[in-house]
């Protein structure tokens, strides 16, 4: 018959030594953000000073009326070149953190990013038929086909993985994987198959390279408003899902006893992890590792609990691209290098600093 | 000895029912007509060699697995009716083992066993923290509250997989091996956990173990398990050495050690050995059953208190569950399997032992058929053979001449009365090798009664 012999408070205990209040880390991210925002902003080939930025940007909410001390093209450089780019990195870097955070929580698997089970090589895939098509717009003239092909492709190839691995009413995280890597590799096959046969070849190899390696590809507004749409409710549905996720790290076994239909959500979160996935992938091409490293940054930052670190990841993956997508602007100015080297370049040692000086033995 | 709380619980109200459960993975057969009855605050010890199906078991109770057949009901109320979250704020699971990759704390694995309560939006009341601290307080894991479960000791970590089971108002606790990977120190703990929580909280508990000694010492019910329910009573009743070699297929002895309350359950000593088939009374008579039609007669047989041995019966035949708690040798034999060159010199030697084979009215299959050539055998050397005939059958043969057994009878008319032809899936050969049993001296009897008669006769 032993005795508690001390009683902490359990709100004592939530504000433990990993974790910062949620309101005032969430707040201080959101910060960060808006800073990175008009740094990416400012920065370019014709530098605006952060002072005129801001101005601009706040006489466009129409709730203020600075006095116009600058050039009429610095306004619009700023609206209709660098803003719709930068909030579209932000935007898919908080799609491809969130897609990260719902596949490693869903699979258990450390190792899971957004494009693991099928989503890079469908929307590869549909990227090269759209490079090799003769025509290159639909919707009138504002919206390229790449990008919707893109999407097509990768939503496509999802449900097929989904469904070649599911077995007698169940989808064992093996068979996922596993259907997934030969899906890859026959989506693979068939973009060399259509690159090689084609007569636009040689322009299309060079536009599928750039494509691949990643950039953020955004001509319009109407292009941000679209994917931004579907990557917000993506990330609203995500965030419903975050005592699932805290569930499913039990195990299928223990969730389902927990009152999950485990088979139920596991597709839910497939769906809205590739949505997000796909949105993404195509305003961006294929961007490694911020769907990868964000996650696992922010759990070693604040605990694996998903309701902080669903909102935390979106944040941290958002001000990760528009940095990177910063720096392959400005670093060999006036040449743009591809966005994904600066996410492997940047994010790889920050993250194996992360790992390092964390004394205990990594658990993720 | 029986208190109060005893008493109240013999009249307490059923709390789970599982009734003629069937179940099986890809066509083989794992559980058989499982019928299961816990009261409210019973606290249940399930035991059973490796591969019984306890486990699979548990999984059904706790819904994950759907019965083939047979329903299971809790609370009145048929399981598939709960829905998932109305059976997890009933029935709570402690696993054998979890592994947890992310680096969740005590306090967090506790809290997430409010899951079935809270919303989609995941806020919790105040009333859950209440829940949660008053489970960690039970459970003993404050001071480990905001350790990393992963990095606990694996007795500290099952406290908490308790804790968190109990954060979700379990009318019904089960339990998977909780003991199996534990030193005795936290066995006993743990198990003095489960009891208090019992007494005190009045959790229902359906245990899965496998140490003896712990189920004879904390566990007032004890199921013994092999495919079906083999024994269900008390300890004193469970742990009989006769019963638990049918089932464990190994000699223990049992008994109350000097200075003990319990019974205790020890290998037996080396000497000991030859002593004890010594004074287990030799079997004279053997009995071929399956697929139920050795119901009746092994059940007489009991109760006449004429030992015998049973064989060759599957792995999940019903004869087999029933012999196993009936008879005092079972030759076994693998689920669906035919039966194999072992088995039959086995039951060859057995059967040079006996001086009476009582065949029931079985299914006879190319798996079984070497059991007729082996009767036939056995006849031949002068063993009293007799070939029961199912109820059923005499009636329905019944028709102009009158099914009386005599000396007149031709071996043709007991062929038929044998109903051999109605049951025979083999083209004729079980057939022919009945007519060759008839032949060598096998005799048909028509009741239950006349077998037994027999039975007692020889031995």
């Amino acid at each position: 018959m032993k005795i508690a012999t001390h009683k902490p408070d359990l709100k004592e205990l939530r504000g433990g030594v990993r974790v910062l209040p949620a309101p005032i880390l969430l707040l201080a991210l959101s910060c960060l953000l808006l800073i990175v925002i008009l740094l990416a902003a400012s920065f370019g080939s014709v530098p605006i000073p952060l002072g005129t930025i801001m101005q601009i940007l706040m006489n466009g909410t129409g709730l203020f009326h600075f006095a116009r001390q600058w050039d009429l093209t610095a306004e619009i450089i700023v609206w209709q070149v660098r803003m719709p780019v930068v909030i579209g990195a932000a935007l898919v870097g908080a799609a491809l953190a969130v897609a990260g955070v719902l596949f490693q929580g869903m699979l258990r698997n450390p190792l899971a990013d957004p494009y693991l089970i099928g989503s890079s090589s469908g929307a590869a895939l549909g990227a090269a038929i759209a490079f090799v098509l003769p025509f290159d717009v639909v919707f009138g003239s504002f919206f390229p086909l790449t990008p919707i092909l893109a999407f097509a492709g990768a939503m496509l190839t999802v449900m097929l993985v989904y469904s070649i691995a599911r077995v007698g009413g169940q989808t064992p995280v093996v068979t996922l994987l596993l259907a997934g890597v030969v899906m890859n590799a026959v989506l693979v096959a068939f973009q060399t198959l259509i690159l090689t046969l084609s007569p636009h070849a040689q322009f299309g190899v060079q536009a599928l390279f750039n494509w691949l390696s990643g950039g953020i590809a955004v001509t319009s507004w109407s292009q941000v408003v679209i994917v931004g749409i579907i990557i917000l409710v993506g990330m609203l549905f995500a965030l419903m899902l975050s005592t699932v996720l805290d569930a499913f790290g039990l195990g299928e076994e223990s969730a389902a006893h927990l009152g999950m239909h485990v088979e139920r959500y596991k597709l839910l979160i497939i769906i809205v992890g590739s949505m997000l996935t796909a949105a993404a992938v195509s305003i961006s091409g294929l961007i490694g590792f911020v769907g990868l490293v964000t996650p696992h940054v922010m759990r070693l930052i604040l605990g694996p609990r998903h309701r902080l670190l669903l909102p935390t990841s979106a944040l941290g993956g958002a001000i990760f691209l528009v940095l990177a997508d910063l720096l392959a602007r400005v670093v060999i100015a006036p040449a743009v290098l591809p966005v994904g080297v600066f996410t492997a370049l940047v994010g790889a040692p920050f993250f194996l600093i992360l790992l390092r000086s964390n004394k205990r033995e990594y658990r993720w | 000895m029986v208190d109060a709380s005893e008493r109240t619980k013999l009249i307490a109200p059923i709390l789970l029912e599982v009734n003629g459960v069937s179940f099986g993975y890809e066509h083989v057969p794992l559980l058989y007509d499982v019928q299961l009855q816990v009261r409210k605050g019973e606290m249940v010890g399930l035991l059973g060699p490796n591969g019984s199906g306890k486990t699979t078991l548990l999984r059904l109770v706790s819904g994950v697995l759907l019965p083939q057949q047979g329903k299971i009901v809790l609370d009145g109320r048929n399981l598939r009716d709960w829905g998932r979250r109305g059976i997890a704020r009933n029935i709570a699971v402690v696993p054998q083992e979890l592994y947890v990759p992310f680096a969740f704390t005590v306090e967090q694995m506790v809290s997430l066993g409010r899951t079935p309560y809270i919303n989609w939006l995941g806020s919790r009341s105040n009333k859950d923290d209440n829940i949660v601290q008053d489970a960690m307080s039970a459970t003993d894991v404050i001071p480990l509250a905001r350790r990393i479960f992963n990095e606990l000791s694996g007795g500290e970590r099952q406290r908490v997989m308790v804790a968190m089971a109990l954060a979700q108002q379990p009318k019904l606790l089960l339990l998977d091996e909780p003991t199996a990977h534990l030193d005795i120190k936290y066995q006993i703990e743990m198990l003095e956990l489960v009891q208090r929580l019992n007494r005190e909280r009045d959790v229902t508990v359906i245990a899965a173990l496998h140490d003896l000694n712990l189920a004879a010492r904390y566990f007032p019910r004890l199921v013994l398990f092999q495919r079906g329910i083999v024994a269900d009573a008390g300890p004193a009743q469970v742990l009989e050495p006769h019963l638990l070699k049918r089932v464990y297929g190994i000699d223990v002895q049992v008994g109350i050690l000097r200075g003990a309350e319990h019974l205790s359950v020890l290998p037996p000593g080396v000497g000991e050995l030859e002593d004890k088939s010594e004074q287990e009374p030799q079997s004279k008579v053997f009995v071929m059953a399956g697929g139920g039609s050795g119901e009746r007669l092994m059940r007489a047989l009991a109760d006449a208190h004429i030992p015998f041995i049973a064989g060759a019966l599957n792995i999940g035949d019903s004869d087999h569950t029933l012999a196993l708690r009936l008879s005092n040798e079972v030759i076994t034999e693998q689920p669906y399997s035919p039966i194999s060159p072992e088995t039959l010199e086995h039951i060859h030697t057995s059967l040079s032992h006996t001086k009476l084979l009582i065949m029931c009215p079985m299914p006879v299959g190319p798996g079984n058929l070497a059991l007729l050539q082996e009767a036939y055998t056995a006849a031949c050397y002068g063993i009293e053979v007799l070939l029961l005939v199912p109820v059923l059958a005499t009636i329905s043969n019944n028709n102009e001449k009158q099914l009386v057994i005599d000396n007149t009878c031709t071996s043709d008319e007991l062929l038929l009365k044998s109903g051999i032809a109605n049951r025979d899936y083999t083209n004729g050969e079980g057939t022919k090798l009945v007519r060759d049993l008839l032949q060598a001296g096998a005799t048909v009897v028509q009741s239950v009664a006349e077998a037994v008669e027999a039975a007692k006769r020889v031995s």
